[in-house]
């Protein structure tokens, strides 16, 4: 009988972790084989056309990754002096608690509502109208929680007999942090911005009202009212308005283009976030 | 004698720039300070915008069943309702999954095949959620309907429908969490287990989920969070029905009904009718400040109990 | 080190300021997500042969080029709907100029299996009856024993304030109905067409015959109209509405090119091919005295 329970409960438990693998798998190959035969060369750069029944879809990528690189660009400088005043400057711990208290909270925050603060404050209240910046800011804002903790966890985990040599040495303090700490943690930030990016990669909702738009935008040439296309938002517009079977074909590829996106930030981590859990590994 | 001196002056120099403020360190509490007054901002901007909704509308607001714009009433209960099924019925399905999935990652599977088992999971994090609602619209919705066919639901698009889609999207978070709380576990426990003759079964449910609960529910409410704020996919697939309050709060139909969630509510082409309206725009804003309630809670919650987690292992 | 780090700010600053124009060149549409189709593609050839730039977006449909256009945020405004009093009030400071560009018809269409179960045609107080939840099955239009799924248009869309404005008058004497609610055009044909006893309303030129079903409208005991080109040209299809473009005042510059594009032959042609009528087709169907399409 308690052999029986023993076997059930690992059986129970390996199915779910079977599951787990069988609704990935699911995912991956719904989409490939579904979007497999659209994607080429040709749809990868050539412009949309006829409302998205023609051509490819060059700009909409373009617009995605100028999206994202505004947004490594906005994170980055704010991720890490949030890091270093949370894990180095502060000296109580009660205000540090204060501090990753805020930062969790930040990174529960609904991504819509960035959308929504952004369309009043950007678009309505600065007047931008829809811009990639505001985009690239919201997006910036709404991974920095998640850049900013791996860099935490990095400082924090750096052992202190280097700092205490570095200012045996008589660096002060700022040339402590550029030199000493500021190295030591570039595998925290790839980390942490790489994991923020695949996310902000797919979202739709803080650029919805924001940042993008269907049809005839490319590259801006400025900020107001500069528009860009991208990937989430295509796909989303025409899986309400496709008006000819021509553009199924061409949903899933672009769907197919953004999972590629996606995985291919996710497993520049892959490698440093495996480690971070195994080194947590009870041996 | 010049020469004391001067060495005199060079400590108090020395003294004086230690106690300075490095340029380096202001820019650093400037940022985090910009970084940390966004989240503030965030929360200002939605109250101050919802405001006359709460002023004009009150508690009625919340607990009011009844939206109709063109009326000026507006009643959000309905949406909460919505939001909080799709969300218990997303942890429904992919807690216990998740929480298993971790266990058999943690605890019985060897190294090579828990590898494979978490990278394809940390890929399955990164599938984007207008991915999930292509596959919702055009597959899940179909299954739902065929599935409940002896229910007999109007349509495929019922909160049921959202629920599971979100199910699946928050699975990679329960499991990855919950794996690393179960790992959390000192090695030692286990082995003293095992030493007293207890089988895996009696050492997992005994001994170590005792002591990961607190992360494993962090992991739950982390996840909730998610679930409650997700727009796009659960835009697509359930239904927008506005006004769909139960008459029973416990039963099944209204699950394998249409609803309306805050998010989707938000999503709508409704809020370019609600711009140029104040009142209007108010309760159009004020869900959203209902929204980051609920959500913002949830992270915060699992927040406090990691720390209480973390002071506690640290402690014994 | 400090020295650096302040020039580099300096030098984004100075970056950001040097960015910061707006775009005064792309002309701005946005709106309904009927209209799209023919503008969008109007678009792409203004685009390549006269190097306009033009940014198109369907937000919110019919009711967000009103607003949008309202709030000074976009040039044009797509709408398959006539303005209507509240539209023009709320935005007092705009003088809303329309140009019809074609005529659509909205049509009531159902699934499969409701038109083979010979439901062909409604009227007026059947409709009315299904809007109002008095008639929530198909046996009692002698159609299949079914319930009536019905899908509704998300309120502000052009659709829907055309249907509204056939059942009551007035889109705002319409009951406050709640149902499943769809937007854009393909996102209602795939409910309708994948639900068993659905309803909604769509564009006529999106039913395609083979999922879903447009239904005629019973406008006399007897008397049955379809949503034919001849049918809505001499206005006996209740639901037919204009295709409009909406400005600021009488179009100028750029817009006034746009515009003037729509209307000549190769615009015109767009808006044939997208299954509407064009303003020629119009004209002619109404010349010719024998274009009443009732069967």
């Amino acid at each position: 009988m308690r052999k029986l329970l023993d076997l059930t409960f690992r059986a129970a438990a390996v199915l779910c972790a079977l599951l787990a693998c069988l609704i990935f798998g699911w995912i991956v190959s719904a989409i490939v084989w579904r979007g497999f035969s659209v994607v080429n060369w040709r749809f990868l750069t050539e412009p949309m056309r006829l409302a998205g029944a023609e051509g490819g879809i060059f700009h909409n990528l373009i617009g995605t990754l100028i999206l994202l690189s505004t947004a490594l660009i906005v994170t980055t400088p704010l991720s890490v002096g949030t890091a270093l005043v949370t894990a180095f400057y502060i000296q109580s711990e009660r205000w540090r608690r204060l501090c990753l208290l805020c930062l969790y909270v930040l990174n529960g925050v609904p991504s819509l509502l960035f959308g929504l603060f952004g369309f009043i404050v950007f678009v309505s209240f600065f007047g931008w109208g829809k811009s990639w910046l505001t985009g690239g800011i919201l997006l910036g804002f709404m991974i920095l929680p998640t850049v900013s903790v791996a860099l935490v966890e990095r400082l924090r985990s750096l052992p202190p007999l280097r700092m205490e040599a570095a200012a045996g040495l008589g660096l002060s303090r700022s040339r402590i942090v550029w030199f000493v700490l500021l190295p030591q943690c570039l595998g925290g930030w790839v980390s942490g911005s790489f994991l923020g990016l695949a996310r902000a990669a797919g979202e739709t909702a803080p650029i919805l009202f924001t940042a993008t738009i269907f049809a005839g935008a490319s590259i801006p040439s400025g900020i107001k009212e500069n528009p860009v296309l991208t990937l989430p938002y295509h796909i989303f517009i025409l899986a309400q308005d496709s008006f000819d079977q021509a553009i199924g074909g061409k949903v899933w590829g672009t769907a197919l283009v953004l999972l590629m996106l996606a995985f291919c930030m996710s497993l520049v981590v892959l490698p440093v976030r495996l480690r971070i859990h195994e080194e947590a590994d009870h041996v | 004698m010049t020469g004391i001196r001067a060495l005199e002056t060079e400590s108090v120099q020395a003294q004086k720039l230690a106690r300075r403020v490095s340029l380096t360190q202001w820019t650093s509490w400037v940022l985090c300070l910009i970084a940390l007054t966004s989240l503030a901002a965030l929360v200002l901007v939605l109250i101050h915008e919802s405001w006359p909704v709460w002023r004009v509308a009150g508690i009625d607001y919340l607990a009011g069943k009844q939206w109709l714009s063109s009326r000026h009433l507006f009643g959000a209960a309905p949406m909460i309702y919505g939001t909080m099924a799709v969300a218990i019925i997303a942890l429904g399905c992919a807690a216990p999954i998740g929480i298993g999935a971790a266990i058999c990652t943690s605890e019985l599977l060897p190294r090579r095949a828990r590898l494979t088992v978490k990278i394809l999971v940390e890929l399955l994090a990164g599938v984007p959620s207008v991915v999930y609602g292509l596959l919702g619209v055009l597959v899940l919705r179909g299954w739902v309907y065929d599935l409940l066919e002896p229910l007999d639901p109007l349509s495929g698009d019922t909160l049921l429908t959202g629920g599971l889609l979100v199910g699946v999207m928050i699975l990679p978070t329960i499991l990855t969490l919950s794996d690393d709380a179960l790992r959390g576990v000192p090695a030692s426990l286990r082995a003293a287990a095992r030493g007293l003759g207890l089988n895996a079964r009696e050492t997992i449910c005994r001994v170590v989920l005792p002591q990961a609960i607190p992360g494993i529910i962090a992991a739950i409410l982390l996840a909730l969070g998610r679930a409650l704020g997700e727009m796009i996919a659960v835009f697509l697939v359930v239904g927008r029905q506005d006004n769909q309050w139960p008459e029973r709060l416990w039963s099944v139909t209204p699950l394998i009904s249409p609803g309306q969630t805050l998010a989707s509510k938000l999503g709508g082409s409704e809020i370019h009718i609600a711009h140029g309206d104040p009142l209007h725009w108010a309760a159009m804003v004020g869900l959203g400040l209902l929204l980051l309630g609920m959500a913002g809670g949830a992270a915060a919650a699992a927040f406090l109990l990691q720390q209480k987690q973390l002071r506690h292992a640290q402690a014994s | 080190m400090q020295l650096q780090t302040a020039f580099f700010v300096l030098a984004i600053t100075h970056a950001s300021c040097h960015l910061a124009q707006a775009n005064p060149a792309a002309l701005r549409i946005n709106g309904s997500t009927t209209v799209n189709l023919p503008v969008a593609e109007a678009a792409e050839i203004l685009r390549s042969e006269a190097q306009l730039a033009i940014t198109i977006d369907t937000q919110g449909g019919s009711s967000g080029g009103v607003s949008l256009l309202g709030d000074g945020r976009i040039d044009i405004g797509m709408s398959s709907k006539p303005l209507s009093q509240t539209d023009r009030s709320r935005f007092p400071k705009i003088s809303f100029h329309e140009t019809r560009i074609g005529e659509d018809a909205v049509a009531l269409i159902v699934s499969k299996d409701v038109w083979n179960g010979g439901v062909r045609s409604l009227s007026k107080l059947q409709a009315q009856g299904i809007y109002e939840r008095r008639i929530t099955n198909w046996s009692q239009l002698k159609g299949p024993n079914r319930r009536v799924a019905f899908f509704n248009k998300e309120p502000g869309r052009g659709t829907w304030e055309i249907f509204a404005r056939w059942l009551y008058g007035d889109p705002n004497e319409a009951p406050a109905a709640a149902f499943p609610e769809v937007g854009g055009n393909e996102e209602c044909r795939n409910r309708v067409g994948a639900t068993r006893g659905a309803m909604s309303q769509l564009s006529a030129s999106w039913a395609d015959g083979k999922t879903v079903f447009a239904l005629g409208i019973e406008v006399e005991p007897g008397q049955t109209v379809r949503p034919t080109p001849e049918a809505l040209a001499d206005h006996s299809y209740p639901m037919s509405r204009p295709l409009l473009l909406l400005t600021d005042g009488e179009p100028k510059g750029n817009t006034k090119r746009f515009v003037d594009f729509m209307l000549g032959p190769k615009g015109q042609q767009l808006v044939a091919k997208h299954g509407y009528l064009s303003l020629e087709q119009l004209g002619r169907l109404r010349s010719s005295p024998s274009g009443r399409g009732s069967n």
